[in-house]
């Protein structure tokens, strides 16, 4: 099974390309030229988004490096150990939204720690595997808005990690 | 929204730095994030610039208006109001993409995506429902092969790495309808206050 997916997701981006040039040549575009108007278009983009990025950045590391999270660690712990979340992943929890090369690491000592396939581990692994960055992929997205007032997008955001997370230990019980 | 949040991070960093006598490695850490965030950027462009490419090929050969239909009524349950047959694709695509776990790729065609709302939104200072919902979608969208968590999996020695793949997808689905739900409960909402 997780080979068939695998293979799926590698031929995915061959497949795409193959398609697109073909209909292109099919249509008689001037798929070269073309491509390098696009391409060219899509640095400028690149290049307006590394402010609020460079902004994200800074925000992220003040918070991961100062000692900030294990307060909100202390702080919070609890109330996710009354809902039935394992207290070891916690700062997964916590760290997720905001970093992803940061959860990952995280992840991997988990597993190291308490083992790849105890509960912990395999949930830490779920939750990693299925719940986004959310903080992170707001402020992106956002950041190439004009948009100053997010609305629901927060709420939607916060409530469906949540959601995943608690999913995800549940999972694991059962499966 | 955001000004409060980042402002809020700085300075809660900077003050726990202090309390802990850590200042001197949090300010390199900070200056050292600023050159991690350009190194990012740097290689966004040419992943950026190829979708870009490949995407103006799709547009122009009207590859893209052929799709869009087909998908339009999959979309309209989340976006009754998108008409665009570009931002139906892009968002598509984001989609697909996220699925099938080519994060960086994901990312540019989010990106394009949400600049395309903007516009239609008028850039206006308050997000559409459509961002909203996008931003929930692509946020909790489920990947088919998360390939760095297994990975990582099986460099830990686990006895089958691959066996939370479906956890992962099912949990993913429960987060992505929670997020589908909440957000159409707040479209609801909005409604109800602005017809009274």
């Amino acid at each position: 099974m997780s080979t068939i997916l695998s293979t799926i997701s590698v031929f995915f981006i061959p497949v795409i390309i193959t398609i697109i040039i073909g209909y292109g040549l099919y249509k008689k575009a001037a798929v070269y030229d073309l491509f390098a108007e696009g391409a060219k278009d899509g640095m400028a983009t690149a290049v307006e988004i590394l402010p609020f990025i460079i902004a994200i950045f800074i925000g992220i590391e003040a918070i991961t490096s100062s000692g900030a999270m294990e307060w909100l660690e202390t702080l919070l712990g609890p109330v996710f150990e009354l809902a039935g979340i394992p207290k070891e992943l916690i700062s997964l929890i916590l760290l997720r939204p905001v970093s992803g090369s940061g959860s990952l690491v995280l992840a991997e000592r988990i597993m190291q720690d308490y083992g790849v396939d105890s509960l912990v581990g395999r949930a830490a692994s779920v939750m990693v595997g299925s719940c986004e960055t959310v903080f992170y992929v707001l402020a992106l997205y956002f950041g190439v808005t004009s948009v100053k007032k997010m609305r629901h997008a927060f709420a939607a955001g916060i409530i469906g990690y949540i959601a995943g997370i608690f999913a995800s230990v549940l999972i694991c019980r059962i499966m | 929204m955001m000004n409060y949040i980042w402002a809020g991070m700085i300075c809660l960093g900077i003050g726990f730095a202090c309390f802990k006598g850590t200042l001197g490695s949090f300010t390199d850490g900070l200056m050292s994030s600023c050159t991690q965030a350009v190194e990012f950027v740097i290689s966004l462009i040419g992943i950026m610039a190829v979708w870009s490419g490949l995407m103006n090929i799709a547009d122009k050969s009207g590859l893209i208006e052929k799709i869009s239909r087909r998908v339009r009524p999959a979309m309209h349950f989340l976006f009754p109001k998108e008409k665009d047959d570009q931002t139906i694709a892009v968002m598509l695509m984001s989609f697909v993409a996220n699925i099938f776990g080519a994060g960086n790729s994901a990312t540019v065609f989010s990106l394009k995506a949400m600049e395309r709302l903007d516009d239609e939104n008028g850039k206006s200072p308050y997000a559409s429902d459509a961002m909203c919902m996008f931003t929930a979608v692509t946020m909790s969208m489920v990947q088919l092969v998360p390939v760095t968590i297994i990975k990582i999996r099986n460099d830990e020695g686990s006895a089958d790495s691959g066996d939370i793949i479906i956890p992962s997808i099912i949990a993913g689905l429960i987060s992505m309808a929670v997020s589908i739900v909440v957000c159409k409960l707040f479209e609801r909402k909005q409604r109800n206050v602005n017809h009274s």
